[in-house]
């Protein structure tokens, strides 16, 4: 594909796959405006500069980014709406004869016209029925003005109800989708898998919409009614990406879309528009008591919007975070980066690239370099550590359980001496102590329970639960104690075990080495030491930068094998202690130790020392796995300790470096005050500008001020209840020691560097390799491949100021049902490979500018599952219920037999793609006629829902191995789950037998209409839109920029658009939704006639003779000229060549033998009548010689000889085509 | 549809065929191939053109025109060669309709005027002028002598083509050729006598005679016996 430039236009597929595109395509339009602040102050619409729209056309209620497209839809929009109106007007005789007049023969085009037209009158009646019954004191509501609606499938309220609502209330009402552009919503309460695919790319949206719209009095907006089809459990497993795509569509452009809004031009609203503009709060006030007349055509927005009227994303009011990353890959995040010149290129790179050998040897061309890539990414190995963290704590666990019981008890009693050397020691360390020896020593307090059974990670201790009844389940909460653990640049550190004499000094771990490199590289930092960190070298930054922050700074290498030992040992000595682990990367985790911490508590009230000791257990205990850490590894770590894991995440935060904090719930509010909102985990960025746009601040103490519904406003739900929660200090995360598996992924975007296709190619390939790889270790296979593009952003320079990096880019991202023969799920690394090749050549990108690739499958299954047996046979992809279960984490502790169990119970419950109308809704006829078995099952199945109430059901196996502890909470699970069975029996979005097709439905259109791109560019049509087109309309658009005098701009007066036009007749048949344009003519072709050109009279003139007659005037005027004496060579070549070339077939058509003929004959008349006494004279004198006298009989040989070898010529030529010669009778 | 729009591509292929078989009567006529009493005068073109009576041969003629229509709207035909062959197979003149499809039209198209393409008026104008010079072809030609003539219809396709049209589950009606017969079969010294050509913008045709070494070769031992008769 050719660079999308912002003029350009968009294929509607990029709005969805990418909002980062669209943010940045956003921004791009943004300055713009901004230089004309006068524009943006009176509110004017961008759109202004566009011829004005008649007053009746409806405003249109939709911005979109303007494309050529969008205008192909709003004229045909507008026409439509011609139609209409004089529908409408009623008094058009003509026109109205024509709707209801018989159709003629062979006329079936008008059929569905006519239809159209007069379900349109109809609609019309209905609304003119309700003026009648309302009387002249209702006014006409127009809330639904501008709105194309069209209804899908049943729904609540019905089809009828809705129509008339939107009838009513100024709206258009389709009952046919066969024109998708002109339909602005589609109203649904369900849609088949088909549908959805069909309609990924348009707003669809509840009934509710409409109904509350109403009830409001005004059109409410419609993202929040957005219809989501049957509601997924897990968002991986097909989660509506284009839905989803749609609101955040909505939500990038939202800046645009308030300043495009449409102002009425009324002189007498300036006034308003002028008051809402000086005082943006004034604009909210005045929103909400008087409604300007806007509000009506455009869907009102949440008032906050519209007060932040400033185009700039950021704007002054909140100065941009740095961002210390070397790549960046967005030009905001490159804006982000203090010192990085995005648009600089990397001179290294450029002199690097230049030599081939080089550039063969390590860019992405390298046979070897996916290899090699994962040897030295930082970010592979972390990723994959932890995909590995599970089997590392695994074995942690086993080691702590069986190997640590004399390594560890020696350990133990080490700490236990020590502890009792020091004759301070508080009575808490004691006891500290003392449950830390129980711990290691792989012994609980008293309970056997504590003795670990399989592969369990939740150790909890029955002590824990006794003696708190349910009241107290709060408390309980609060006393639960996690602890974040996390080493203190665990790299250096790590690194630092070996090299004792760099401990003091500013150290970094990153690729670079000593000097090479040296001032200019752009390594990045993988983790920078205290001392460093006090330069202000952090982690993300390139070595250049940390260089110029401290001069001084220490290099050392990645230890990968390292790391991972620290990190086993670490997890090994938290295993131990934690009820549960939730490991969070290879230095960091967080650990439940709500049990030990009680126990010791209860050794302390046992000890009956002071109660009104002033120390921590909770601390005591995390310094005292601190410094098993330190003991063990060498490296320090912190930890903070609250009760729940925000918190903690906070508190170790504290605690760095080296130290625990004990954040209590009582300091909670105090603690945050001060903060910021990105200091909070899951807080980020773009969470922090919104909320410094909409909250107009980003202080913690001063949110906490806010109500729930503020932060839910401006920062989304979700996370605007996440924070009101965490502001209060409560978090009801669990955690998530055992997270199943989702994607399995492989991206590299280093040293992407394609001369060509075919290294492209091959690179995919090699890709694929790796993913099939990856997803055999886990054993695992994928329903669906997403390919991720990084593309040189066109104003990014070729070399990225990394080295090899890929610099500034536009990211595409493309989804792919993935499909192994027979329609099961794959790991196989050629048809992952095929997949993905295929996408990225469907982009068509230029190779060279590819930056970046990378390949995810997700849908995840065993792959050991039971398809395996039925090779060879398409199975329909009936979702295995342990993928339907919401997780909670204590499943996952379940031995691995017990989904087995689950299965069975599913089982009765059949496995229908669809849901089952209730019985009253069945046709009994049907019902009867079906076979027996089937009736039989039906029945069964009906009167099982009627008795079913969701807790009961069929009774589930008890889970005999699981452990007392919560099975209340597991049986809730295991009973049938009604609402997760509605889920299964809901239409789901995923393809069901043959998805293949839809892979090829992008492209397939290319073909179908025969033009060329220069023609489509001619017409001012984007190709690429072009081709995404479907054919109908791609015909509609050809033919409407061919035909002359049809303009694509129909003026709105005109109303010949139902009249039958010539060419109807024979074409109706073909589309009998697009009578309205006559197709595109073909266009002639005539082989270009050879011309003979001659100087002319004037000088620069140029003669060209094609005609006959002017060609026989030439060759006489040039026979007459050389009567006297023999013609010139080069003239006889001169004509010679003009001859041949009309007589060749392969030049010219056959008129040109024609016209060759009868000038050949000519010049033989002119001959005859001059030289004829030497026509059949034999040969006697050699050519080239010449008589002393100049004889006529000289002359007329000459002119002979030339006509006979020019004859030679044509007649070789012709019989190319005719065989033999050409006769000159 | 009005006489001055510019052709469609059926109109063009239709046309085509149409005078193809005008010009077969009508050369079947002039070549005195069958009695003159065969044939009835008819008006084609704005011009007298003679049409056969006989109805097998009526049928032949229609037969092998509606093939070579079905492959001229496939636009692989080079030529179609009406063949007056001696008794003994030997070719005399080979009456040659090169057509060249420049244009492809999508089936959609193809009832749509061509633009730029010649009117329906203007063709039957150029059909009627090939008719007249057909008539007149004698002149160059000479009259036919013999007796026992016969006469074949091929078609050369472009290179690499093999006939594909079909009616239903029949075959492709079209047989190899006498290689003699064929373009590839002319003899060096054959004379090509031009009659007319037209470009349409959609189909090109032109309409040449060949006369065959065969047929040269007779009518010099012709003039020699005439002449040695005279002497």
């Amino acid at each position: 594909m050719p660079r999308l430039t912002q003029e350009s236009s968009h294929s509607s597929d990029y709005f969805d796959d990418d909002p980062e595109f669209l943010k940045a395509i956003a921004e791009i339009q943004l300055p713009a405006i901004a230089d004309e602040p006068e524009l943006l102050s009176s509110a004017e619409p961008p759109r202004a500069q566009r011829p004005k729209p008649l007053e009746d056309e409806p405003p249109r209620t939709q911005k979109r980014l303007r494309s050529p497209e969008d205008d192909f839809e709003d004229d045909d929009g507008a026409h439509y709406h011609n139609v209409l109106n004089a529908v409408d007007a009623n008094d058009d005789e003509s026109l109205n004869s024509y709707t209801y007049g018989a159709s003629r023969f062979g006329e079936f085009g008008e059929y569905m016209t006519r239809k159209r037209a007069k379900l349109q009158i109809q609609n019309a009646e209905l609304e003119d029925d309700e003026d009648v019954q309302g009387g002249e004191a209702a006014p006409k509501s127009r809330i639904f003005q501008g709105l194309q609606i069209y209804i899908n499938g049943w729904t609540e309220p019905s089809v009828q109800d809705l129509r008339k609502m939107i009838v009513q209330h100024g709206g258009i009402f389709h009952p046919y989708l066969d024109k998708k552009s002109l339909v602005t919503h589609i109203i649904t309460c369900s849609l088949t898998p088909a549908k959805i695919r069909e309609f990924k790319h348009m707003k669809v949206v509840r009934p509710e919409w409409l109904v509350k719209s109403i009830d409001a009095g005004t059109l409410l907006p419609w993202q929040e009614y957005i219809f989501r089809p049957g509601e997924r459990v897990e968002d991986t497993q097909g989660r509506k990406v284009a839905q989803k795509s749609l609101s955040s569509t909505f939500v990038s452009q939202a800046p645009r879309a308030n300043l495009s809004k449409p102002v009425p031009e009324r002189p007498d609203t300036p006034m308003q528009v002028d008051e809402a503009d000086l005082d943006p709060a004034a604009q909210h006030v005045a929103g909400l008591s008087k409604p300007p007349v806007y509000t009506i055509v455009s869907p009102p927005r949440t008032p906050k919007k519209q007060t932040v009227l400033s185009p700039l994303k950021s704007g002054p009011t909140t100065p941009s975070r740095h961002l210390y990353i070397t790549d960046p890959s967005t030009p905001e995040e490159a804006d982000r980066i203090p010192g990085y010149a995005a648009l600089k290129s990397n001179p290294h790179a450029e002199r690097a690239m230049a030599d081939p050998a080089w550039r063969a040897a390590h860019t992405s061309v390298a046979p070897d370099f996916i290899e090699g890539y994962y040897k030295n990414s930082r970010l592979h190995h972390l990723s994959t550590w932890k995909a590995e963290l599970k089997n590392l704590v695994a074995e942690a666990q086993e080691r702590a359980e069986n190997g640590g019981v004399d390594a560890w008890q020696k350990m133990a009693s080490e700490i236990g001496a020590g502890a009792e050397g020091e004759a301070s020691a508080s009575a808490s360390q004691t006891a500290v102590n003392r449950i830390v020896q129980e711990n290691l020593g792989g012994r609980g307090l008293g309970s056997g329970d504590v003795s670990m059974r399989g592969a369990k990670l939740v150790k909890r201790a029955p002590g824990n639960a006794k003696g708190k009844g349910k009241e107290k389940e709060k408390a309980a909460d609060e006393e639960r104690v996690i602890m974040h653990c996390d080493f203190d640049s665990f790299f250096v550190s790590a690194g630092l075990i070996d090299r004792p004499h760099l401990r003091g000094k500013p150290v970094v771990v990153c690729h670079s080495q000593g000097g090479t490199g040296g001032g200019s590289s752009t390594s990045e930092i993988a983790s920078a030491s205290y001392e460093a960190r006090k330069f202000g070298i952090k982690g993300g930054m390139s070595l250049q930068q940390a260089r110029k922050l401290c001069p001084t700074v220490l290099t050392i290498p990645y230890e990968f094998q390292r790391y991972k030992q620290f990190s086993l040992q670490f997890y090994t000595i938290l295993m131990a202690h934690a009820d549960d682990l939730q490991a969070v990367s290879v230095d960091e985790a967080l650990i439940d130790v709500t049990s030990s911490v009680a126990r010791i508590r209860t050794e302390l009230a046992e000890r009956l020392e002071s109660s009104d000791d002033p120390s921590d257990p909770a601390k005591d205990f995390a310094e005292s796995i601190r410094a098993q850490v330190k003991k063990v590894t060498g490296c320090e770590v912190s930890i903070g300790i609250a009760h729940n894991i925000m918190l903690s995440r906070l508190a170790s935060r504290r605690a760095k470096p080296a130290g625990s904090y004990h954040l209590r719930a009582e300091d909670v509010a105090e603690f945050l005050a001060p903060l910021d909102i990105d200091d909070l985990h899951g807080f980020g960025y773009s969470a922090r500008q919104k909320a410094a746009e909409k909250l107009g601040t980003t202080n913690l103490g001063e949110l906490t001020k806010k109500s729930k519904a503020t932060l839910c406003d401006s920062l989304g739900k979700g996370s605007g209840e996440t924070l009101y929660k965490a502001l209060r200090g409560v978090d009801e995360r669990q955690l998530e020691s055992d997270k199943p598996r989702k994607s399995v992924s492989c991206d590299i975007n280093y040293g992407i560097r394609f001369k060509n296709n075919e290294q492209a190619e091959t690179f995919v390939y090699q890709m694929a390799e790796e993913v099939s790889r990856r997803l055999k270790s886990i054993d695992m296979r994928g329903r669906s491949l997403t390919l991720k593009i990084l593309v040189r952003d066109p104003s990014a320079p070729v070399e990225a100021p990394k080295f090899l990096g890929h610099g500034v880019c536009e990211a595409y991202n493309k989804q792919t049902p993935l499909i192994a023969p027979g329609g099961r799920a794959t790991s196989d690394e050629k048809v992952i490979g095929e997949h993905a090749w295929r996408l990225l050549k469907s982009f068509n990108f230029d190779p060279k500018e590819l930056r970046g690739i990378g390949i995810q499958i997700q849908k995840l299954e065993k792959a050991s599952g039971p398809q395996e047996t039925e090779l060879g046979q398409a199975v329909l992809p009936f979702k295995r219920v342990e993928a339907d279960m919401v997780a909670p984490p204590r499943i996952d502790v379940q031995p691995p037999s017990q989904e087995d169990d689950i299965e069975i119970i599913e089982k009765p419950v059949p496995a229908d793609p669809v849901d089952l109308p209730s019985f009253s809704q069945v046709d009994m006829s049907v019902f009867d006629a079906l076979p027996e078995d089937l009736r039989k099952e039906l029945e069964a199945e009906f009167s099982k829902r009627r008795s079913v109430t969701p807790q009961a059901g069929p009774a589930p196996k008890e889970p005999s191995p699981v452990p007392e502890a919560g099975p209340s909470k597991k049986l809730l699970v295991r009973g049938v789950n009604v609402k997760r069975i509605t889920q299964q029996l809901a239409p789901r979005n995923r393809p069901l037998v043959s998805p293949s097709k839809n892979l090829f439905a992008k492209r397939v259109y290319a073909s179908s209409v025969n033009v060329t791109e220069r023609e489509l560019r001619k017409y001012g049509i984007d190709p690429e839109v072009f081709a995404a087109l479907p054919r109908e309309v791609q015909r509609e658009q050809l033919a409407a920029h061919r035909t002359p005098g049809v303009t694509l701009y129909t003026g709105p007066g005109e109303r010949k658009v139902l009249k039958p036009t010539a060419y109807r007749g024979k074409r109706s048949s073909k589309s009998p939704g697009f009578v309205f344009r006559p197709p595109p003519a073909p266009k002639a072709v005539f082989v270009e006639r050879p011309t003979l050109k001659q100087q002319g009279k004037e000088k620069g003139e140029k003669l060209c003779f094609s005609e006959t007659e002017d060609v026989q005037g030439v060759i006489e005027a040039w026979v007459e000229a050389f009567r006297e004496s023999a013609p010139n060579a080069r003239d006889v070549e001169y004509f010679a060549k003009f001859l041949v070339q009309s007589v060749d077939g392969a030049r010219a058509s056959d008129a040109g033998v024609e016209r060759a003929v009868a000038v050949v004959k000519w010049w033989l008349v002119l001959l005859r009548r001059y030289f004829g006494a030497w026509e059949h004279e034999q040969q006697q004198q050699q050519p080239g010689e010449r008589p002393g006298r100049i004889t006529s009989e000289y002359v007329g040989r000459a002119w002979w000889r030339a006509f006979k070898e020019v004859k030679e010529k044509m007649d070789v030529a012709a019989r190319k085509k005719f065989g033999g010669c050409l006769s000159l009778k | 549809m009005a006489a001055h729009a510019s052709l469609t591509f059926n109109q063009a292929v239709r046309g085509v065929a149409e005078f193809i078989e005008v010009a077969i009567h009508t050369i079947l006529y002039v070549r005195q191939v069958y009695p003159a009493e065969l044939f009835v005068r008819r008006r084609k073109y704005d011009t007298p053109v003679f049409q056969s009576r006989h109805p097998a041969l009526n049928e032949y003629i229609a037969g092998a025109v509606r093939a070579i229509t079905d492959e001229l709207a496939l636009g692989t035909l080079d030529k179609v060669v009406m063949v007056i062959k001696t008794a003994d197979e030997k070719p005399l003149e080979r009456f040659i309709f090169a057509v060249r499809n420049t244009l492809e039209v999508e089936s959609f198209n193809k009832d749509t005027s061509v633009e730029g393409a010649i009117s329906v008026v203007s063709l039957g104008q150029y059909f009627r002028s090939f008719l007249v010079k057909l008539n007149m072809i004698e002149a160059q030609l000479g009259q036919m002598y013999l007796d026992d003539l016969s006469f074949a219809i091929l078609i050369e396709l472009q290179d690499d083509k093999a006939p594909t049209a079909t009616n239903g589950k029949d075959p492709p009606p079209w047989i190899p050729a006498n290689s003699q017969q064929t373009t590839s079969g002319a003899a060096e010294n054959a004379e090509l006598h031009m009659v007319r050509a037209v470009d349409t913008g959609i189909i090109n045709l032109a309409l040449a005679v060949q006369e065959s070494e065969q047929k040269l070769n007779l009518n010099k031992e012709l003039e020699q016996k005439g002449k040695g008769k005279a002497v």
